[in-house]
């Protein structure tokens, strides 16, 4: 069990920079930013593909992350996001945050917020689809290199969000 | 001007894949020391309650821009052979609403939702799986989805072209439209944490 | 530090900097100097003098003939003297269009035109735009039909010219050239330019067009 008690999270502006200057370093190096959904996309092509490549072939939303002589996973963003998995497990193990637990309000049922945690995940989902990308390559890389789209597509998230959020109400409060 | 670095051939692909991975170490870190392993420290930006969503996505964003912009005006690195994802307006959106509506319901996006898993939450993993399934669902229903998908193409377009203003004015609008926003933030939060002291 | 700023907490000097380096950038001018360029001239008057700048004609129809797709060729001409002919791994970028191109950084490019003054030009701006490996042909195009589609060996040849030029037969036949038996018989050279049914350029072009299509995205 767990006996040391998990540490205050860092200031935001200072972890904010700290994201800021992680993102830059991938502008400069890189010259491209950070993503997540395309991971997931190109996961699953790689995994469909080894069933189905006429399929995948077939269609375009798969077959964009095909690639040329090697697997959809041989990717920039498939490493990306198993690095993000380290390291917020390092950030966890150093502040006493890793726990088994299920995040919910006190008005909710495990078994209901389980289940919004799922049709949650589905929408992100359709919506990084459409977005073209989700928070990470939309909202901040696009809105540091000022791309008209991905503005449009953030002020739509914090929309979508609070548009919701009375609904939502009983999962978080 | 050499940077970015990848741009000029200073490394291959492989390398590319390395410097992934230790980018994204960097990602993941800060994310979790931000607290945005946890739906509820997340969701908390909708209810005003705990604003560090806005905070730390604008002081992240300020940051890279101002260092993009410096560098490049100094010639240290060429802004031109960044990657701008291309705009489509329409469809771009609808998905911002479509995730936006996910986060409140789910809690996490696709990069906090791997913290998530990876500081134990089972409500991330579980919705680390709903994206999968989102994907899938989408990318099968996509005849009947691509005409919508690729309407309204823009190109690649930045805020300074659409507004016609110069680049270093537009930085400058960000840079204050943000620290208005936190200083609102702060004003919000401080109001609320009074009236859950009142009641 | 200044008396106000060491009052300041973490966050206000951080929103501080912030402000400072915002409204600085009212002034500081565009972000897009990529249509600078830097020369030097040093570095660039070396790699002339130890011609390390060229490739030769034969040099490359034998990495042609070996399937090498190591590098690649740019035809520096318009495109209709493109279509009419070209080495056939060619890809057509006419000077104008040199700066819009998608060549890389890194790759072995060789540029040609009809001579050497347009490829040597060309070869300087992309020298000075940083792009390490740029050659041009020694000669261009007249070197090319010269001594790889129509080449000629001299009426008293050496033996070992006369085994050198057995060799360079046959490289001219690859190309659908037409060796010729005598020096200076500029009459009986063919003006006929062999048309274009040549073995297919190797991926090289191709791999320019997936390098393109790599999704940067998220």
């Amino acid at each position: 069990m767990e006996t040391r008690p998990a540490q205050p999270y860092w200031n935001p502006y200072v972890a904010g920079v700290g994201l800021g200057l992680v993102l830059l370093a991938s502008f400069v190096v890189m010259g491209r930013g950070l993503g997540a959904s395309g991971a997931f996309a190109s996961t699953i092509t790689a995994g469909l593909n080894t069933v189905a490549p006429s399929h995948v072939a077939g269609n375009p939303a798969f077959a964009e992350y095909l690639k040329e002589g090697t697997s959809p996973l041989k990717d920039w963003l498939v490493f990306e996001v198993l690095g993000v998995f380290v390291g917020g497990y390092l950030s966890g193990m150093l502040a006493h945050r890793v726990t088994r637990t299920v995040e919910k309000g006190p008005n909710i049922s495990t078994k209901r917020r389980l289940v919004f945690a799922f049709i949650g995940g589905v929408l992100m989902g359709v919506g990084a689809k459409f977005g073209r990308g989700c928070t990470s390559g939309q909202a901040l890389t696009g809105g540091a290199l000022l791309n008209a789209g991905s503005w449009a597509f953030m002020i739509m998230v914090f929309a979508g969000a609070y548009a919701l959020a009375y609904f939502m109400r009983r999962q978080w409060t | 001007m050499m940077a970015p670095f990848f741009k000029f051939g200073l490394f291959g692909d492989n390398i590319g894949l390395v410097v992934a991975f230790g980018i994204g170490i960097g990602f993941g870190f800060f994310l979790e020391r931000a607290g945005f392993g946890n739906a509820r420290k997340l969701a908390a930006q909708f209810y005003f309650t705990d604003l560090r969503v806005f905070k730390v996505m604008f002081t992240a964003i300020v940051t890279a821009m101002l260092g993009v912009y410096y560098l490049s005006v100094l010639g240290v690195m060429d802004l031109s052979l960044v990657y701008l994802t291309p705009t489509f307006l329409a469809p771009q959106m609808v998905g911002g609403l479509i995730l936006g509506m996910g986060f409140v319901v789910g809690g996490y996006c696709p990069g906090t939702a791997c913290v998530g898993v990876a500081t134990g939450r089972i409500d991330a993993l579980v919705l680390f799986l709903g994206i999968f399934v989102g994907i899938f669902a989408f990318s099968e229903l996509f005849p009947l989805v691509s005409s919508f998908y690729n309407a309204t193409p823009m190109g690649q377009l930045t805020l300074p072209q659409v507004t016609r203003l110069p680049y270093g004015l537009i930085v400058f609008a960000v840079v204050l439209m943000a620290l208005g926003g936190f200083a609102g933030a702060e004003w919000i939060e401080k109001r609320m944490a009074a009236r859950t002291v009142e009641s | 530090m200044p008396h106000f700023l060491q009052q300041l907490s973490l966050n206000g000097r951080l929103a501080f900097a912030a402000f400072v380096l915002g409204f600085l950038a009212l002034f500081a001018g565009t972000p897009y100097h990529g249509a600078d360029a830097v020369l030097n001239a040093k570095e660039l008057s070396l790699t002339m003098a130890t011609d390390a700048d060229q490739v030769g004609v034969t040099t490359l129809a034998d990495w042609i003939i070996q399937g090498r797709s190591d590098f690649r060729v740019v035809d520096l001409r318009s495109e209709a003297a493109y279509a009419a002919y070209h080495i056939p791994p060619a890809e057509n970028i006419p000077v104008a269009r040199l700066g819009e191109s998608t060549l890389q950084h890194n790759e072995k490019v060789i540029l040609y035109a009809e001579r050497g003054e347009r490829a040597a030009q060309a070869w300087m701006l992309l020298k000075a735009k940083g792009y390490q490996g740029a050659y041009l042909l020694r000669g261009g195009l007249e070197a090319w039909k010269d001594s790889v589609l129509f080449p000629r060996i001299p009426a008293n040849a050496t033996p070992s010219q006369v085994v050198e030029f057995a060799r360079i037969r046959e490289v001219s036949r690859f190309f659908g050239g037409t060796p010729q038996a005598l020096a200076g018989d500029s009459a009986g050279r063919s003006v006929v330019l062999p048309t274009l049914s040549l073995p297919a350029p190797k991926a090289a072009g191709g791999a320019a067009a997936p390098k393109k299509k790599k999704k940067e995205g998220c």
